[in-house]
Parts: C-alpha cells; sequence; structure tokens
C-alpha cells in the first residue's frame, strides 16, 4: 500500500471482529490480517486478483447474489462480512468436492504432502468424503516442462498461479493453460520452452503436488526439514531465502518474502545451485604441502606453520612481501578481519579482491563511494531505466523481475549492450554496440550530448566538459562506430534523460574491466549528476555487482587503496593484478577466491614462498597453496552481508558445520592470535560491532537489530555509538 | 402479418450489395443520424426507443451507451457477433444476406458514442457471414461509409472485422475482448465493467449484432414508432429462431409479446409441431434458459412473461420439443455441450459440467442410480452462483428446471434402465421391430 495512504484507514468487520486496512486491500488481506483463514488456491499476493479457483466464498452483508469470492472483492467502509455461514461453508465444499472429483488420492507418495494447500484445505474446509463414484481422469506421470520442473497433470487443480506467474510475473510465457473445460492443463506453448531462469517460483506457488523440482523430488518429506532464515549467497541482489535443511543436508532453498529485496521471489540458480554445500568433495582438513604433496595436517599445525612462514618471510622480505585477496562471497565479518590481519597484525596494505574498475574508492563528483544510489523498490518507480552494459537475467536475475514490474508501470527500458539480454524482446530501445566500439564511448556519447543540452545546468561541474573535450577524438571514432543512426539514438536517450520523471542508469561491475569502459562508471555517474536523476525516488545510478557480499567485500575495506569505510590511504597497497604479477609478494593468503583463474597460465608466480587458501573444495588457487584450511559455507554460518542496494543483512547457521571445517572468521582469529594479536571474537556480532563502531555506513548496527529483513544503510553517519 | 423491421428487404435479391442496400434506402438513416443529430441525441432517442439488447441479457440500450466513461483513453465498439448459443441463428443470417444493414448500425452506434474503431467479432464457424460482412466492409470505405470524414462530416471510423477461433465463451462480452487482444478466451473480473476498462482498457460499448442491426430503423423512423410495437416493457420487434420438433423451423420476426403458440402453432410460423405431436416443453430463449413446460404455451414472448413463467427470453432461439423426445437425453445432449464449452477458468464450472455429464450419460444409458437425482440438483447449486460467469449458472438451467418438470422421467430411467419415450424406449423399439417386419 502506499505509504501516504495509511492514516485513512478502512473500518470493516469480519465474523464479528473490527478490523481496520488500507483501503484497496482485498478482503481475504484483511481477514488474514485479522488471523482468519479463508482458503485460497488461485490468489497470489504479488498478482492481480483472478476470481477462478471459487473457494475464497464469503457472505458480505447487502452484497446481493451471496456468496462472493474474497479475493476479488476489495474492503467498503462498514463492511460487514462473514467467513464461516452455511451459505459459504457449502459453497467451498463444493470447489473443494470439485478439485477432489479428478484429484489423485497419491498423498503418501507426494512431495507437497504435508504443506499441500489441497490437502490441508480439505482437512480444515473440505467435505470428509466425495460423492463422486466415477473414474477419475488419467494422465501420464509426471512429464518434464523443463530440465528442472516437472509436472503431474493428474494433481493439477489449474489454479492458474504457474502460467500467470509466467505471463504477469516472468512475463515470458513459459507455462500456458492448454485446452479448455475439463480438459484443460498446464503445458507449453508449441514451439516454446520453459527454460526461463525464474521457473523454480513455479514450483514454489503451486498449492498441490503438479510442479516439482527435479532436484528435490523425493529428497525429503516436509515435516523432516529444518527450517532457517538465510540470504542466497549467490549473486549481489541478496535475495531472502529459507534454507531447508534435513540431517545436515541443504535439499532446497525457498523464497523467505522481503518486499524491499526479491519480491517474493528467487531466480532458479539461488534456489538450486547450492550443491557445493552439499559436495562430498568438500575439505575436511587442513593439508600442508610436504614434499610436493599435499597431506593431511591437524588445526594447530597447520595454522602455528603458517604463522611461523609468515613471520619469517617478514623478518627477511618485509611485511610489503605479504599480500591478501579477500571473497565477494564471505561475510562482512570475515572480510573485515581479513583486511585487519593484513594491515595491523602483518603490517600490509596490500590486499584486494576480484572486482570491476573503479577510479578510487569513492566518486570524485559526489564522494560517494561506488555503489548503486538507488534502492532495489527505486527501480520500480522509476519512468526510464537504461541497462548500459549490464544483463541482470543472467547475472542479478531477480532484479530482472523488478525492471518487469517498472515495465508494467509503464517505465521505458533501454538497453546498450554488445549481447543479446532476454530483456531486448521488452525494450522501448535496444542498441547493440558494434564490433570495435564500447558500452564506454556510447555512455561518452551521451555525455556529451547531455553537456549540449540547454536545460542541463552546469554551475560547478564546469570541469566535466574539459575533461570530455579529452576525450572527443575518442567519441568521434565511436560515433563512426556506431554510425549515424545509433549515434542519434544515444543522443535522444541523452535528451529523454534530462526531462525524465526519473530515471536509473545501472552497468555491470565487470563490465567495467571490458576494453574501452574505464571511464563507464564515472561517465554515468556524471550523466546521472547533471540530468538530475540521484538522489530522489526513482533516479539513480550504479554498478551491478556480481557477488552476495561483493560491496560489503568494499565496505569493510578489501581495497588496497582505503581502510574500511572508504577511508583513502595516502599510500596504498598493491592491487589485485600488481599482487599476482609483483614478485615482491612472497607471502599470499587467499580467502574464498581463486585467482589462479585470472593469471594467464593458471599458475600463480613461483616467486612465492608460502601461499595459504581457505576454502570449500580444492580449487585451483588451493591445488597450488603450501597449505589449505577447509572453510564452511554461508549455510554453516552466521554474519552478515550486504546486497547491491545496501542492505545488510544476517546469515544464520542452518547446517552443522562440516566436520573438520571451520567459518572463515574462526580461522582469521586463530591465525592472529598465534600471531601474537589480542582477537577474542566468540561470535560474528562481536565483529560487528567493532565495525559499526569504525564504519560510518555500518554505525549503531547490531546482529539483533539486522533481524529477519536486514537493514539498509545507505547514510554516512557522523558519530558511531556502540 | 405484422411490419418487419429488422428483417424487412432480407429477402430481396442482391441486397447484401451496397447498391441493392441504398436502393431500398440503406444507409439514409445513417445520414440523417450524421446530419441531424448530436451524438447525445442518438443516446436519447435509444433510450426513448426501449431496444434492449438482443444477445441475452435484455439491458436496455440507450442506457448501456450512456454509461461510457468519460475519460482520456480511446473508446471502442465491438460487435458481438459471436453467436453460438445452441437454438440461435438469427446474427448468422443478418450477416449473411443483409451486412449493411449491420454495418449501418455499427456506424450509427460510433458515431452516438464517439468511437472511432470498431469491432466485429464474427463466430468462427461463421465464415460465409464473415466474408460477407467484411465483402460490405470493403464497399463501404470505397463508398466513404467509412473512413474519414463519413459523408463529409467530420466523423470518422474503422471498421475492423476480426474471426472468433471457435469458443461458446467469446460470446461473453469481456471474453471476446480478451480473445480480441489476442488471449486466451476467458471471461474478465468485473467490475470493472467494459463501459469503464474495455477492449485495451478503454470504455468500451458491447452489443449483439441484432441490436446494432435495430438501430438504423430507430434512426430512420423515430424511438415513437419503434416503440409503438412490442409491450408497455418489452417494445419494438425482434427475430425468434425457431427450431426443434416443429414443422417450419426458421427465424421470424414478431413484434414482443406475441403468445407463444402463434409463433409455434400459426401457419404463417412454425404451423404446428413435427408429426402433430403433443407438445411437451419449450426452451424460449436458447439452451441457456430454463425449460417451460407445455401449459406454458400460452406466454406472450416477452422479457417480463417469460420471466413470470419461469425462464428468460435470452438469445430468441426458442427450442420446441415435443412429446417423442426423451428428456434426459435431451438434457445430456445439452451438458455435453457446456461441458465442451466451459473455458475451465473457474473450478464449478469445468469440474461440475464435467461431473454433471457424466451422471447424466449414465442415467441416461440405464445406468444411473436414484440418488443421481438429487446430486444433481445439488452439484446444480454447487455451480449456479458460485461460478466465475454466468455460463457456469446457464450449463445448470436445463438439468433444474428439467428434473423439476420431468423427475418421473429421470426415475424411470433408473427404474428401467431405458428411456420412457423416444427411441431409446421400449414402445419405439417395438414400433421399429414392427416397422421393419412389415417390409
Amino acid at each position: 500500500m502506499p505509504e501516504e495512504k495509511k492514516d485513512e484507514l478502512i473500518h470493516l468487520t469480519i465474523d464479528g471482529m473490527p478490523v481496520e486496512v488500507p483501503p484497496g486491500t482485498l478482503v481475504w488481506a484483511a481477514a488474514q490480517q485479522a488471523g482468519i483463514e479463508i482458503p485460497i488456491y488461485c490468489y497470489h499476493p504479488k498478482m492481480p486478483p483472478l476470481g477462478a479457483c471459487r473457494m475464497c466464498f464469503v457472505e458480505i452483508e447487502k452484497v446481493p447474489k451471496p456468496p462472493q469470492t474474497s479475493c476479488t472483492t476489495p474492503v467498503a467502509e462498514g463492511m460487514v462480512v462473514h467467513t464461516k455461514t452455511e451459505k459459504v461453508l457449502k459453497a467451498r465444499q463444493g470447489t473443494l468436492e470439485f478439485l477432489l472429483l479428478n484429484h489423485p488420492l497419491d498423498c503418501p507418495i507426494c512431495d507437497k504432502a504435508g504443506e499441500c494447500d489441497l490437502q490441508d484445505f480439505t482437512l480444515r474446509h473440505g467435505p470428509g468424503k466425495t460423492r463422486f463414484d466415477l473414474h477419475k481422469r488419467h494422465y501420464q506421470k509426471p512429464i518434464p516442462v523443463s530440465n528442472d520442473v516437472l509436472l503431474d497433470r493428474e494433481r493439477c487443480i489449474l489454479c492458474q498461479r504457474c502460467t500467470r506467474f509466467s505471463s504477469e510475473i516472468s512475463m515470458d510465457n513459459g507455462l500456458v493453460m492448454i485446452s479448455r473445460g475439463f480438459r484443460m492443463e498446464v503445458g507449453t506453448a508449441p514451439g516454446h520452452a520453459f527454460d526461463s531462469v525464474f521457473s523454480g517460483n513455479t514450483t514454489e506457488i503451486c498449492p498441490v503436488g503438479a510442479l516439482t523440482a527435479s532436484t528435490y523430488r523425493f529428497k525429503a518429506r516436509p515435516w523432516e526439514l529444518k527450517h532457517t532464515p538465510g540470504v542466497c549467497n549467490n549473486c549481489s541482489v541478496g535475495c531472502n531465502a529459507r534454507i531447508d535443511t534435513r540431517v545436515d543436508r541443504v535439499t532446497r532453498l525457498m523464497s523467505r518474502n522481503n518486499d524491499a529485496i526479491d519480491d517474493g521471489w528467487l531466480c532458479n540458480r539461488g534456489r538450486w545451485e547450492f550443491g557445493y554445500v552439499n559436495n562430498p568433495q568438500r575439505l575436511r582438513t587442513p593439508l600442508i604441502r610436504r614434499n610436493g604433496q599435499l597431506s593431511a595436517a591437524s588445526w594447530d599445525e597447520a595454522i602455528s606453520y603458517i604463522a611461523t612462514r609468515l613471520k619469517e618471510i617478514k623478518a627477511q622480505h618485509g611485511a610489503q612481501a605479504i599480500a591478501g585477496i579477500g571473497s565477494t562471497r564471505t561475510t562482512n565479518e570475515e572480510a573485515y578481519l581479513f583486511q585487519k590481519l593484513l594491515r595491523q597484525v602483518l603490517g600490509s596494505n596490500n590486499v584486494d579482491h576480484q572486482h570491476g574498475y573503479f577510479p578510487g574508492p569513492r566518486d570524485q563528483l559526489t564522494g560517494k563511494p561506488w555503489m548503486m544510489t538507488n534502492s532495489i523498490v527505486d527501480i520500480e518507480q522509476a519512468s526510464h531505466i537504461v541497462l548500459i552494459a549490464s544483463d541482470p537475467y543472467q547475472r542479478q536475475p531477480i532484479l530482472n523481475l523488478r525492471i518487469k514490474k517498472a515495465l508494467r508501470k509503464g517505465a521505458r527500458i533501454s538497453i546498450i549492450n554488445a549481447a543479446e539480454t532476454e530483456l531486448d524482446r521488452l525494450a522501448t530501445l535496444k542498441l547493440t554496440v558494434p564490433e570495435g566500439a564500447s558500452a564506454g564511448v556510447a555512455a561518452k556519447i551521451m555525455l556529451k550530448q547531455v553537456l549540449k543540452n540547454p536545460e542541463v545546468d552546469l554551475t560547478g561541474h564546469e570541469e566535466i566538459r574539459t575533461l570530455l573535450q579529452r576525450e572527443d577524438q575518442v567519441i568521434r571514432a565511436g560515433e563512426d562506430l556506431f554510425g549515424a543512426r545509433m549515434t542519434t539514438q544515444l543522443q535522444a536517450l541523452a535528451d529523454e534523460l534530462v526531462g525524465a520523471q526519473g530515471a536509473i542508469l545501472l552497468y555491470d561491475e565487470m563490465a567495467t574491466l571490458e576494453p574501452g569502459n574505464e571511464d563507464l562508471a564515472a561517465d554515468l555517474q556524471a550523466i546521472a549528476v547533471l540530468t538530475g536523476q540521484i538522489d530522489r525516488p526513482g533516479a539513480g545510478v550504479g554498478p551491478l555487482f556480481e557477488d552476495a557480499n561483493s560491496l560489503g567485500a568494499r565496505d569493510m575495506g578489501l581495497l588496497p587503496d582505503s581502510l574500511p569505510g572508504y577511508q583513502a590511504l595516502a599510500e596504498p597497497g598493491l592491487d589485485y593484478n600488481e599482487i599476482l604479477s609483483n614478485s615482491q609478494v612472497k607471502a599470499l593468503l587467499v580467502m574464498g577466491a581463486n585467482p589462479a583463474r585470472h593469471v594467464a597460465d593458471g599458475k600463480l608466480s613461483s616467486g612465492l614462498e608460502l601461499l595459504v587458501v581457505q576454502d570449500l573444495l580444492l580449487s585451483e588457487t588451493a591445488q597450488q597453496a603450501d597449505v589449505v584450511l577447509p572453510a564452511v559455507s554461508f549455510a554453516e554460518k552466521d554474519g552478515s552481508m550486504t546486497n547491491v542496494d545496501h542492505h545488510v543483512q544476517a546469515i544464520h547457521r542452518a547446517l552443522r558445520p562440516l566436520p573438520g571445517a571451520r567459518a572463515d572468521w574462526e580461522i582469521l582469529t586463530a591465525l592472529a592470535r598465534y600471531l601474537g594479536a589480542e582477537w577474542d571474537y566468540t561470535h560474528p556480532g562481536d565483529i560487528l560491532l567493532e565495525i559499526a563502531g569504525q564504519n560510518p555506513f555500518y554505525a549503531g548496527l547490531t546482529w539483533e537489530e539486522l533481524g529477519a529483513q536486514g537493514v539498509r544503510s545507505l547514510e554516512e553517519q557522523e558519530a558511531a555509538h556502540v | 402479418m405484422p411490419e418487419l423491421i429488422i428483417t424487412k428487404n432480407l429477402d430481396v435479391p442482391g441486397i447484401d450489395s451496397l447498391a441493392v442496400y441504398q436502393q431500398y434506402g440503406g444507409y439514409t438513416a445513417l445520414a440523417k443520424a450524421l446530419r441531424e443529430y448530436q451524438p447525445d441525441a442518438l443516446v436519447e432517442m435509444m433510450k426513448v426507443s426501449g431496444l434492449r439488447g438482443r444477445g441475452g441479457a435484455g439491458f436496455p440500450t440507450g442506457l448501456k451507451w450512456s454509461f461510457l466513461a468519460k475519460n482520456n483513453m480511446p473508446r471502442y465498439l465491438c460487435c458481438n457477433s459471436d453467436e453460438s448459443e445452441p437454438g440461435t441463428c438469427k446474427d448468422r443470417v443478418l450477416m449473411e444476406r443483409m451486412p449493411h444493414r449491420l454495418l449501418e448500425g455499427v456506424i450509427i452506434t460510433s458515431y452516438a458514442c464517439h468511437v472511432q474503431t470498431a469491432f466485429i467479432y464474427v463466430r468462427g464457424e461463421l465464415t460465409r457471414a464473415a466474408e460477407q460482412v467484411e465483402k460490405a466492409v470493403d464497399e463501404a470505405y470505397a463508398a466513404g461509409l467509412l473512413g474519414s470524414n463519413i459523408l463529409g462530416s467530420d466523423f470518422s471510423l474503422d471498421v475492423i472485422v476480426h474471426r472468433g477461433a471457435g469458443a461458446y465463451i467469446c460470446g461473453e462480452e469481456s471474453a471476446l475482448m480478451e480473445s480480441l487482444e489476442g488471449r486466451r478466451g476467458y471471461p474478465r473480473l468485473k467490475p470493472p465493467f467494459p463501459a469503464v476498462v474495455g477492449l485495451y482498457g478503454g470504455p468500451t460499448v458491447i452489443n449483439n449484432c441484432e441490436t446494432l442491426a435495430t438501430v438504423p430503423a430507430i434512426v430512420a423512423g423515430g424511438a415513437e414508432w419503434y416503440a409503438s410495437f412490442g409491450t408497455e416493457k418489452s417494445k419494438g420487434t425482434r427475430i425468434f429462431c425457431l427450431s426443434g420438433q416443429v414443422k417450419n423451423p426458421g427465424n421470424y420476426e414478431l413484434p414482443l409479446g406475441v403468445p407463444m403458440r402463434t409463433l409455434i402453432y400459426d401457419e404463417a410460423y412454425g404451423g404446428g409441431i413435427l408429426g402433430d405431436r403433443e407438445l411437451k416443453a419449450v426452451i424460449p430463449g436458447g439452451s441457456s434458459t430454463f425449460i417451460l413446460g407445455a401449459d406454458k404455451i400460452d406466454t406472450p414472448l416477452d422479457y417480463e412473461s417469460i420471466a413470470a413463467a419461469g425462464s428468460m427470453l435470452g438469445s430468441g432461439g426458442v427450442i420446441v420439443i415435443s412429446d417423442e423426445t426423451c428428456i434426459v437425453g435431451a438434457i445430456a445432449r445439452m451438458s455435453e455441450f457446456y461441458r465442451d464449452e466451459s473455458c475451465g477458468k473457474c473450478t464449478p464450472c469445468r469440474e461440475g459440467t464435467f461431473w454433471m455429464t457424466e451422471i447424466l450419460e449414465r442415467l441416461e444409458h440405464g445406468h444411473g442410480e436414484m440418488r443421481d437425482i438429487d446430486l444433481l440438483l445439488d452439484i446444480c447449486d454447487n455451480v449456479s452462483g458460485k461460478s466465475f460467469c454466468p455460463l457456469g449458472d446457464a450449463a445448470t438451467s436445463c438439468i433444474t428446471s428439467g428434473i423439476r418438470l420431468f423427475r418421473e422421467e429421470f426415475e424411470y430411467h433408473v427404474t428401467h434402465g431405458h428411456c420412457l419415450t423416444g427411441p431409446g424406449s421400449k414402445q419405439q423399439a417395438h414400433e421399429t421391430v414392427q416397422a421393419v417386419g412389415s417390409r
């Protein structure tokens, strides 16, 4: 509901209970708020009402022709609703009897049994027996509708949630209704594959056991599962997820609605790609290289060996010979401790991680750190969305759904990309970056046009013109490559942004590493600032980060040129590429990263005297290590992560840690103590307190305060209070 | 013979062409409307004429036009020519034989309702009708009767003929619009009603083919003249589609209020029951309306009288059932239609029509049980008023009224295992054997 209407509430009575709800609320939702269950199949809170299943009947006084469907009826002042009258109960029983006519009684072998709405509502609202004594419809038992989803048409109650998800939410019509009447069934349209990256959501919103995920089929019964609130670890969106585990194995991830982040959806990557947690190849013991072979060692042995070697190397080559490469998937606390170990315990600023290219820790124009200035929710309020060198569908999938939500509200989508993207078919404008050109030069062409626009006020930003003038040759060459038509379109788009009600410009963090995109981040930031598309609702600019804690890693100072909270260092340490190529580096600590993938032949410098790797599996880097320390996954530890729009969210231990493995923060603490530091953290919450005391973006945060849905802490706070 | 209004000149050779239609006064009503009337005056004229929708619901046409929301969305007119109600065949004949009368009605209505784009949605199976309407539209464009500045006025209109793909549900106005927009034919949630949010989100007036074809005559003859036909509340004439076991089935235009007996028995119309059998029952307004017993034969054919007799005038499809017909078999056949045509959107209609048909087929074939009869009534109660659109209600009309009127026939099927009357009865079997034997 819009916030400004909160004070004008509608008053109604449901089953004699007074209820107050905002205008426009459906009777069904009002009853739910009052704790009254009205059974429902077709309705889903994230989709417009359908009114098809005829389950949610209520009787409303003074409304003709009872009963009414509560999912299609908005509340009205003074409305008197009854949910349990004789008429209502008969109608509901009638519908349930209809639904059960052809529904097989295969609950004992159905994955949904135990969390099935048909089973539950039949028990609570249904007739105890059926009067149907004829033959049930039979279909071939499950047929695959995609690589990951199976459909059992006998169990389907045709509520159409899945097909409406396909048409209304993911907007790809992956699943459609086929035939009509009693022959109707769910299926795929001829020539169309149900290959959406969002297909898994249909298995979750299916109220019965009709759509099941191949990864979960016959793996567990719902009542055996332990549910832990968590956050998906697979990209920077940070979708809230419920981690379902059985006997210390992750069986599935289910969505845990957070309107501010995921809007109740998960992508298939988030939902199903947790195999690495359960992987039998997980490391279960520390390894030390002896006679060229990695062999098992005890934790004490391994940590004391590392400490000794580090001290020796520091004594021999100085602290600058030590470097660290951190991770974008470990927690804030771990990233913080990692740089603290390097900087404070070992005395080296050679700390970095793999990330996009940004000029300095902060944008010079605004003084803001490099991050998306708008919230995820802002996207749906935008009138213009420009995706430049970014493809959320592949990289930050759930943002694709938020963009589609904006599209349904009338937003114009412009895509500038060398590759095809899923959103192209829905975009107002798609400009394919030609061979040899770059998104970076497209941004420059747009910036040049913005500077030309008479409505743009350049006061205070004259230097941008000067800077861009130096690029004139690059821009002219770019214009030739783009051609007259696309150049005009880019210029028109730039002009459109000047007067736009709200525009959001998004680029992929990693695209900044491509040739020609060196200034992409800065130029887009400049466009947003000059066109006034920043710091107001529905407007913004920023990078779409790669990993679950990419932004957290930056916040925590896993950067050679800044301390936690983007406090610039006068003398920066070596950056990621330098660490990997500089022969002065003799000891390298790697936490949750795989830099071997980023060096030419996959071989790290032979000059390294000590390579320590903390990881879950024996990665390419770990295979070259002198010491390997087995770490645990996001599902086995507590901590906080910071997502793409700076929501700081808590992850919780859902499984007992793999025997023999330890959380990275525990490993770092142990190592620091061996090196003589007095670290006494007993829980990530202790570390978060320390972070909150130092980092202005985390000021005042506590472990408890993160709660179930996290906190969006965007403002830099002056005074930290602990 | 009473004066014909809608079917006037229907039999004139070549009246489907623009030239002949114009020779017989075609498009003078349009010229008059554009010349002499402001749009609002035409809406008022329809109100005074008392014209009511001929599609089935009988909603006052002028009132419907006046409900159009005033906003800045484009307005549309949909002509519902998806004539699919069993027992109804009037729109088809109008379109095939005199498409220009429909088109003239469409143009006048569009003018009255400030519409600049009109759609004529023709039932998929009516190939000839669609071709005739398309031809008429082409002729009208060529003659300046469609397109920009019609007849030199400042009124412009485009008409698009669209053919359905063969679904009964698309005769339901909102499903028709879904279908027109390229989606699956599903009824929409109401409110909002089409007059507020209709086709492509614009305020939309949707009228039946016959209704629109009546409009030119009202404009030409005046509202009072039209209102002088019919009864106090059911004014004018309409086409009755007489079918079933009657000697002269066909379309007959009559003023509203003529007794059913006249339509069925008068030599000018039905000419009596086929084989001079006894009348058993009549379905007065297409298969979706309640069956009336033979005792209602003197009911006047107007909206109010038929409603008072326990049914509806509906689409004007009068189906005559003689004593030669097994009512269980007839109802089972109708039920199969509703089962096959249910769009499947809502549970009660989708599953209920399936179940009821199964039971009716079982009863008809002598395998039913006595409890099936009350079970049928209870299923009807769980469908009627519980389904998403009126199609679910419609599917139950013949069953509830059939059991009420002819319960003993249903019981006979259970107790005897065959029909009481008609081809499935022992009597009939006996007669057939005799006939074969005497050959």
